[in-house]
């Protein structure tokens, strides 16, 4: 059977793609389009190092097949810096501390900008809940909390201002 | 995995006409959480399927609406985060919003449909307690037409449900919630979070117009059996009582009775009897304490 | 975040808080790990894991595999090149060809153009086993009547690993002539234990189970190997032990080291799970097809297949005075190895007769073999099973003796001079400055007040570790514009290169964008032990400052013959060396860099060398406290805060250690209250995911509050000494204190699941 075809917006470029009915879409991420910023920790959903948007939705693109985002809007931590500026999550993750071995960090930054865009303001308790899906295994996650707090005070302010 | 075509409807006939034309093998795929992961980690509770229907793009199931006499219509591809975050859901049915709020991760929610919750058929799943005790129906469409059933009767077992080869759930009847009433779901899980439920219970409560007695009780456990099951028993044991400790925690007992877990790596049989029993009485006593403030 | 720091001198970098200099490319995903790097021509590897715990193979059918197109081999144990095997040492079997020891164990090699195609057909190789009785408890196989793990006795054991993680002199004996499950025993002995019982005014004893439990690292395991034409092996692993791999896979595979490059791709986390494994069977694999081939492990693969941390039972007496003064202990440490020897029982016997001052000590420690797979290191290997035991029944005694806990640590924790089990005295350690720091926390001050809720409490626990021992290199050199490069050979998972960044331009009192660091490949880096140990800044900083200290001295010897100054005039800062009191007398780093690389240049290039064998230790203690809440009526324990105090005698990066402390602390609490390996009575692992296998998530883990203590070590750079595993190791015994505190139920297992608090609390028949 010969593959089907399908069109991906990856972080803003759109792309067709040859793929098979069960490539995932992180595997047609990393192979096809070369963006292996997104990470395979576990493969069925339970960690997070995969997560990236579609359609605007953070999903863990491990357990979603490639086929079914045939049309889709993809945001990949490729995707996140601008013009070469770190995104304020980025940037409080590098000045905190909050990255060690930084296989986890692609999904983790991902799910912090996720949450930041629904819930600008954010206690610590709401950044723990909504990290939940993200494991980490080096840092203890206290200073990822702190980066996305302190990312979450520096984009209001930069809101504010802009 | 192994290979297998995908089809991707855009509508309800289309999806029920390539089942037709396809003929058997086929599994419809929702959002993918559970049956992603089952055929990519083997150890299948079902025929490993020689093609995929894709729900995503199927209008038919994205039903959300709310009528004063007809309750609510839920479509079975709604996401856990959209049930969880519906107004109706968080006002009317709260048990759902709990249920479907616990499912995974945040990642988790915005994938997984309540329908495929339904329909992967684990004793576990955290909306199937709520939507029991709510006492929804199952709208399933497929080749000889409509039915309309009870949930009650839609598990057959573990991973097994009554949808015959090209029959789709495709949205759920949630009766409108009697005055004075409350519901609430509660898991147990040994992480506070994406763990898949040890016990799930739900109970539904309306007390009667002077507040006094119990008009109507619905308890609903999950994992503690081969499906989600009704602990009809104790709903008995307190409908039309005064809610006095005793009698909570008399129905939580025979609740504990009426659970057949089983053993296995996430709980003993002992653990999940007992925890039925603490639950139970916990859930029944904050139902009837937010029914009565109203 | 508070520091315990003792007098110190001022200096420029080390010691002040660096981001980490990967850390931009690791927030936008353009660090390279080992499964996002391309080859040409590259296969991919899937390998068939048995599904019996202990069998005969019989035989193996791969017809329907090969029929699939897009695969190109499926190799078993015969179809491998001529390799020196070992059937005691695990990667030195590289498939099973008789005997499957552990459910899981590989048995053949499926390859195929894409990992799908490899997957799909691995599905499909058909292989016959006869099964044998499987053993699998670890106090069932030391009964005489077990049946024996594996039908042939262990003659040479391979230890290396255990040794990359803690050196010390010590006697293991080897397993005795009658068949036995009992691979080694260990026994330490001081004074006379039973008049140390009969003299103590309180004795406890008890037996401690603690869980078999996963590295789990987020990255699995990825090899790629490549041998090309010319006869030079390539592999690129995400191992934490790049020379160890070479010389290994060279042994294995009868290569000279020098034409074996191992290069040790970004480690997405390792903990001690990663050092050597499957890099000699990849190796070979691709010396078999002639192509690159590629491993990347599955996480089910890597949970049944990889070196998980074994399963203990701890049986220990101890008894104590009426003032407080340990005076015996007595313990029966039991690890089960799984499949081939390699259990820390030497740290374990080491450190749980070594954190206390005491006159008599009987501790016996056994290796077990069972039919699971094979142990490997985490993080402090052995000792937190130990440590859940002792730090358990110090509780326990001070309760008995109505006696403050954090007192009786106190007066009975080791200091520099006491001896370990094996008579080895303690350099300068700060155990004591530790429990000092944690008494001035506020979890550890409120805690009469916390008491006052029914379910919560406050528990204490210390721990630590020794420390390996690894000889190490390092070079500093000196660029055509003034910028430094310094070569190391060590893996750099904690942030140590960053570390050896701030060391080089401490000591060349440069600005720390003028210095780049980069661990090379084994073909080009300077020599360095395994990143395993907790040793890479205690011992590559070292070799990195005498290097960075020796290009100075060359750096000064030729701007002395440019300036005609005597070197000691000359002082350096930001590039440019002057003479002192004569600011127009100076030279800048970029014209000597010009100078000794130039075309014609007048000058030998600049290239410090630095180069240390590491003999003495430098043990990191920790003490830790929890504050809990347990729900008494469903088992459930929430850690509501936690801090953790630990000696790190230098905090070169605070920045990194604190995350260190945390991080640590956190694989504690995983341990403590989820983590556990389940195996059913045939050997099969019930949880190979991530879903089953709990890891503690950000709902699970508090904020942890990080205290730096810094007692000096003797030879460490700046005085640094240990810093990565010690804070594991407190995790389950600081949490069974603070249960029993809050619901007055002492747990003797781990992870302390709701239920066993349950079972604890009696709440739960049958």
């Amino acid at each position: 059977m010969p593959k089907r075809v399908i069109t991906l917006t990856v972080n803003g470029e759109t792309h067709e793609v040859a793929v098979e009915p069960w490539w995932t879409l992180l595997y047609t991420v990393r192979e096809e389009l070369g963006l292996t910023g997104s990470k395979e920790g576990c493969g069925t959903g339970d960690c997070g190092a995969c997560s990236m948007l579609l359609d605007g939705r953070l999903v863990t693109s491990c357990i979603v097949l490639a086929v079914e985002a045939d049309g889709c809007q993809v945001t990949t931590i490729e995707g996140l810096a601008q013009g070469g500026q770190l995104h304020p999550v980025q940037q409080a993750f590098v000045e905190k501390g909050a990255v060690q071995c930084g296989y986890c960090i692609p999904g983790m930054v991902m799910a912090a900008y996720d949450l930041l865009r629904r819930q600008p303001d954010p206690t610590l308790e709401e950044v723990r809940l909504a990290l939940a899906g993200n494991l980490c295994r080096c840092t203890g996650y206290t200073k990822i909390y702190e980066a996305v707090l302190a990312a979450a005070e520096r984009m209001r302010l930069e809101g504010a201002r802009g | 995995m192994r290979p297998f075509a995908h089809f991707a409807p855009r509508s309800l006939d289309e999806a029920l006409d390539i089942f037709r034309r396809e003929g058997e093998g086929g599994r419809p795929l929702a959002g993918g959480t559970d049956l992603v992961v089952q055929l990519k980690e083997g150890g299948h509770k079902f025929p490993y399927p020689r093609y995929l229907v894709s729900l995503r793009r199927l209008p038919e199931l994205k039903a959300l609406g709310w009528h004063e006499d007809q309750g609510l219509r839920l479509g079975a591809g709604l996401t856990m985060a959209e049930v969880a975050s519906n107004g109706w859901v968080r006002q009317r049915y709260p048990a759902l919003a709990d249920g479907a709020g616990l499912v995974g991760s945040r990642q988790t929610m915005n994938m997984a449909t309540v329908g495929g919750n339904v329909c992967n058929a684990a004793p576990s799943a955290d909306t199937a307690p709520p939507l029991l005790a709510l006492e929804a129906q199952a709208r399933i469409v497929g080749p000889q037409g409509e039915r309309l059933l009870p949930l009650e009767e839609f598990w057959l077992g573990p991973g097994q449900t009554v949808l015959r080869h090209g029959e789709l759930l495709t949205e759920f009847l949630l009766p409108p919630p009697l005055p004075r009433s409350a519901s609430l779901y509660r898991r147990h899980t040994p992480r506070q979070q994406m763990d898949i439920a040890v016990v799930g219970v739900a109970v539904a409560v309306a007390l009667d117009d002077g507040g006094r007695t119990l008009k109507k009780v619905r308890i609903a456990l999950g994992a503690v059996a081969p499906t989600p099951i009704r602990a009809r028993r104790a709903e008995e044991a307190l409908e039309g009582q005064a809610p006095s400790p005793e009698a909570i925690a008399r129905a939580a007992a025979i609740a504990q009775e009426e659970a057949r877990p089983i053993s296995d790596v996430r709980g003993s049989a002992a653990l999940r009897r007992h925890l039925v029993g603490v639950m139970t009485e916990r859930l029944l006593r904050e139902a009837i304490e937010r029914a009565r403030r109203g | 975040m508070a520091r315990e720091t003792l007098e110190r001198p001022r200096f420029r970098h080390v010691g002040r808080p660096v981001d980490r200099i990967d850390a931009t490319a690791k927030v936008t995903g353009q660090t390279v790990y080992g499964d996002d790097l391309r080859l040409p021509r590259l296969l991919h590897v899937k390998l068939v894991h048995a599904p019996v715990a202990h069998a005969r193979i019989r035989r193996i059918d791969a017809s329907k595999a090969l029929a699939v197109p897009g695969v190109e081999a499926v190799l078993t144990a015969a179809d491998l090149p001529p390799h020196r095997t070992n059937p005691d040492a695990r990667a030195q079997v590289l498939l099973a060809s008789d005997e499957v020891l552990f459910y899981g164990q590989p048995v053949a090699a499926v390859l195929a153009r894409d990992p799908y195609t490899a997957a799909y057909a691995r599905d499909l190789v058909e292989v016959d086993y006869e099964e044998l009785p499987a053993v699998v408890d670890p106090l069932e196989a030391m009964r005489e009547d077990a049946p024996l793990a594996r039908t042939a006795a262990i003659r040479e054991a391979d230890r290396s690993e255990e040794q990359g993680h803690i050196t010390i002199e010590a006697q293991q004996e080897q397993a005795q002539s009658r068949p036995s499950n009992v691979s080694s025993t260990i026994t330490f002995r001081r004074g006379d234990v039973e008049a140390g019982f009969a003299e103590a005014d309180a004795v406890v004893e008890g037996t401690w189970r603690s869980a078999m439990v996963h590295q789990s690292y987020i990255e699995p395991h990825v090899i790629i190997a490549d041998y090309d034409a010319s006869g030079e092996l390539s592999i690129w692993s995400s191992t934490q032990a790049p020379f160890h791999v070479r010389h290994e896979v060279a042994r294995t595979l009868g290569l000279p080291e020098a034409r074996v490059r191992v290069t040790a791709t970004e480690v997405g986390g390792g903990f001690g799970g990663k050092i050597y494994l499957y890099e000699p069977l990849v190796a070979a694999l691709a010396m078999a097809v002639r192509r690159p081939v590629k491993l990347t492990m599955s996480r089910r693969e890597d949970m049944l297949a990889a070196t998980p941390a074994p399963q203990a039972v701890v049986q220990l007496k101890a008894g104590m005075k009426a003032d407080g003064t340990l005076v015996a202990l007595q313990a029966r440490v039991i690890y089960d190895a799984g499949a081939f020897p390699g259990a820390p029982v030497l740290p374990g016997c080491l450190l749980i007769g070594g954190s206390y001052k005491c006159p008599n000590l009987d501790i016996q420690g056994f290796e077990v073999l069972t039919n699971k797979v094979s142990v490997g290191a985490l993080r402090a290997p052995g000792a937190p099973h130990v440590a859940f035991a002792l730090e358990s029944a110090m509780d326990m005694l001070a309760q008995r003796l109505e006696l403050d806990p954090l007192e009786v640590r106190l007066k009975n924790a080791v200091e520099k001079g006491d001896p370990l089990p094996s008579g080895q005295p303690y350099p300068a350690i700060g155990l004591k400055e530790c429990l000092e720091a944690i008494a001035r926390t506020d979890i550890w001050r409120e805690r009469h007040r916390i008491r006052q809720h029914p379910h919560r409490g406050v528990g204490l626990a210390v721990g630590g570790w020794l420390g390996g021992l690894q000889p190490a290199s390092a070079t500093v050199g000196l660029n055509a514009d003034g910028t430094i490069n310094v070569t190391v050979g060590a893996a750099d998972i904690t942030g140590t290169n960053t570390s050896f960044a701030q060391i080089a331009a401490e000591e060349l009192n440069l600005p720390l964008e003028m210095v780049s660091v980069v661990t090379g490949d084994t073909r080009t880096a300077p020599y360095a032990g395994m990143t395993a140990g907790s040793k890479t800044t205690y011992t590559v900083g070292r070799a990195v400052k005498l290097a960075a200290e020796d290009a100075r001295q060359q750096i000064l010897a030729i701007a002395s013959q440019r300036l005609e100054v005597p070197a000691e005039e000359l002082e350096m800062e930001d590039g440019v060396v002057r003479a002192r009191g004569q600011p127009e007398k100076q030279v800048t780093f970029r014209e000597l860099g010009r100078l000794t690389t130039g075309f014609g240049a007048r000058y030998a290039p600049i290239v410090g060398r630095g180069a240390i064998t590491a003999r003495r230790q430098a043990p990191g203690f920790t003490a830790q406290v929890a504050e809990v809440e347990v729900d008494p009526d469903t088992g459930q324990v929430t850690v509501l805060r936690y801090a953790v105090a630990q000696d790190v005698g230098f905090a070169i990066n605070p920045k990194s250690v604190e995350g260190q402390m945390q991080g640590g602390a956190a694989q504690g609490l995983g341990i403590a209250l989820f983590e556990e390996m389940v195996y059913d009575d045939k050997g099969r692992l019930l949880n190979p995911d991530l879903l089953d296998y709990r890891l503690p998530t950000t709902r699970d883990v508090p904020p942890i509050e990080a205290i730096i203590v810094e007692v000096p070590s003797e030879e460490g750079p700046y005085g640094a000494r240990i810093v990565g595993e010690p804070s594991i190791v407190p995790g389950p015994a600081a949490v069974a204190n603070a249960v029993a505190d809050a619901v007055g139920a002492r747990v003797f297992e781990a992870p302390l699941t709701p239920e066993r608090v349950l079972r604890a609390l009696g709440k739960l028949r049958d």
